[in-house]
């Protein structure tokens, strides 16, 4: 079961960088079909994560980056990263744009260095070799945190909760909030030891 | 080598863009310095990319198709300004706050050790600013009334508790009392990020407090 489901995943992600391929070099139209009908649907639902109902601001977002893919599939590495990976980027980023626009976040820091050093970063060969490994290991593992600990990973990285956050809502004290996502990130072996 | 690092909390919410943008800010120049938490980072992307891909697929409304199609023949202006070839050491997240060097800043004098420049103020009102401190400088016994994030540009200082390089993260709040020391042999740069003024606690220097807090709030 495991086996067939890291396998799909893996193709798709040929599938992808194919479609990124053609998008990039040939400004091919019906790749970029493609390629909306699969991530369209995902940000939408990413934006309604955070704000339940919104469903003007979802198709912002959702227009907002598929426009951007088409416009910077030339700046698309497959190398450093997982398509999904590379659209996720652009659908957080245009997150905290949207949250600069509400007055939400500030608008005298420009994010665009801020995000953009870590990620275009080229690892050496080892390291490459190794983050496909670890997108593996995620996938996999993530399945098999406890309920309680996912949910938490989810409300972060979906919804958009700050720990705290996350904490006010679940009726929990901070501290038991910030300790099972240190535990979901032990159990996923996701940091270099220090 | 950066010794102090951000909370793999802090990493978490930084990579899911939730950490207001003067933390984002701190956090970034760090990874500048340490190549450990930048690999760190890659990796937490990796965490919201199996999360992002397995959402429930939203509806779409037959429109979103047509009125992304209808745009992509629209002449795109690239909206990135030509790449500047970096000849200074100013970590790339700074320098839209800094243009060529730390020299160039409006330097305030806030004692005779100690300058400071402002760079901005976040949405909750922290204050983002460089703190410069001549070697062998000594920061008076001071506490802190919120959080105070600093990253350590250049240089070194000592305190109680260790000492700190280029590239330390370092998290102070109301818990901690400190009187840090400057290296002797070099003055040190710091990004400060504090949400609230500092509060002097010996005796004779506690009574320059009220212009502390003026300090704060006066930009």
């Amino acid at each position: 079961m495991v086996n067939t489901r890291l396998n799909l995943n893996k193709e798709r992600n040929t599938r992808l960088k194919g479609l990124m391929a053609r998008i990039a070099e040939h400004r091919d139209k019906e790749a970029f079909e493609e390629f909306f009908n699969h991530f369209a649907p995902l940000l939408r639902s990413y934006s309604l994560a955070r704000e339940p109902g919104a469903t003007l601001l979802a198709d912002e977002l959702a227009q907002e980056v598929l426009i951007k893919v088409w416009n910077k599939a030339h700046t698309y590495k497959p190398e450093l990263a997982a398509v999904t990976t590379w659209v996720f980027t652009l659908a957080r980023n245009s997150r905290i744009d949207h949250l600069r626009r509400s007055g939400r976040f500030s608008t005298e820091i420009d994010p665009t260095d801020l995000f953009e050093n870590i990620e275009d970063e080229g690892p050496d060969p080892f390291q490459m070799a190794q983050r496909q490994r670890i997108e593996k290991r995620v996938h996999d593992g993530l399945r098999q945190l406890p309920i309680e600990q996912s949910q938490i990973l989810a409300k972060v990285y979906l919804e958009g909760k700050s720990h705290q956050e996350a904490a006010n809502e679940l009726e929990l004290p901070l501290g038991t909030v910030k300790s099972r996502v240190r535990l979901a990130l032990q159990k996923l072996e996701l940091f270099l030891k220090r | 080598m950066a010794n102090y690092h951000p909370t793999p909390e802090m990493l978490t919410d930084f990579s899911a863009g939730n950490l207001q943008l003067s933390h984002a800010l701190c956090v970034s120049v760090h990874t500048q310095h340490c190549n450990e938490c930048r690999i760190n980072l890659q990796r937490l992307n990796s965490i919201a990319t199996t999360l992002f891909d397995e959402l429930e697929p939203a509806s779409l409304p037959e429109r979103l198709k047509d009125s992304v199609f209808s745009q992509l023949d629209n002449e795109y202006v690239e909206d990135q300004l030509p790449v500047k070839i970096n000849t200074t050491s100013i970590p790339k997240a700074l320098q839209q706050f800094v243009a060529d060097s730390y020299e160039s800043l409006s330097w305030k004098k806030v004692s005779s050790a100690i300058q400071s420049a402002h760079l901005c103020t976040d949405v909750n009102g922290s204050k983002v600013s460089l703190m410069r401190i001549k070697a062998g400088g000594k920061i008076p016994m001071h506490t802190h009334t919120g959080k105070e994030y600093t990253l350590l540009l250049e240089g070194s200082f000592s305190d109680e508790n260790g000492l700190y390089n280029e590239g330390d993260f370092l998290v102070r709040d109301e818990r901690h009392k400190h009187r840090p020391v400057v290296s002797k042999d070099r003055g040190c740069v710091c990004l400060a990020v504090t949400d609230a003024p500092i509060k002097l606690t010996g005796v004779f220097t506690r009574l320059i407090n009220p212009l502390l807090r003026r300090g704060h709030f006066s930009y």
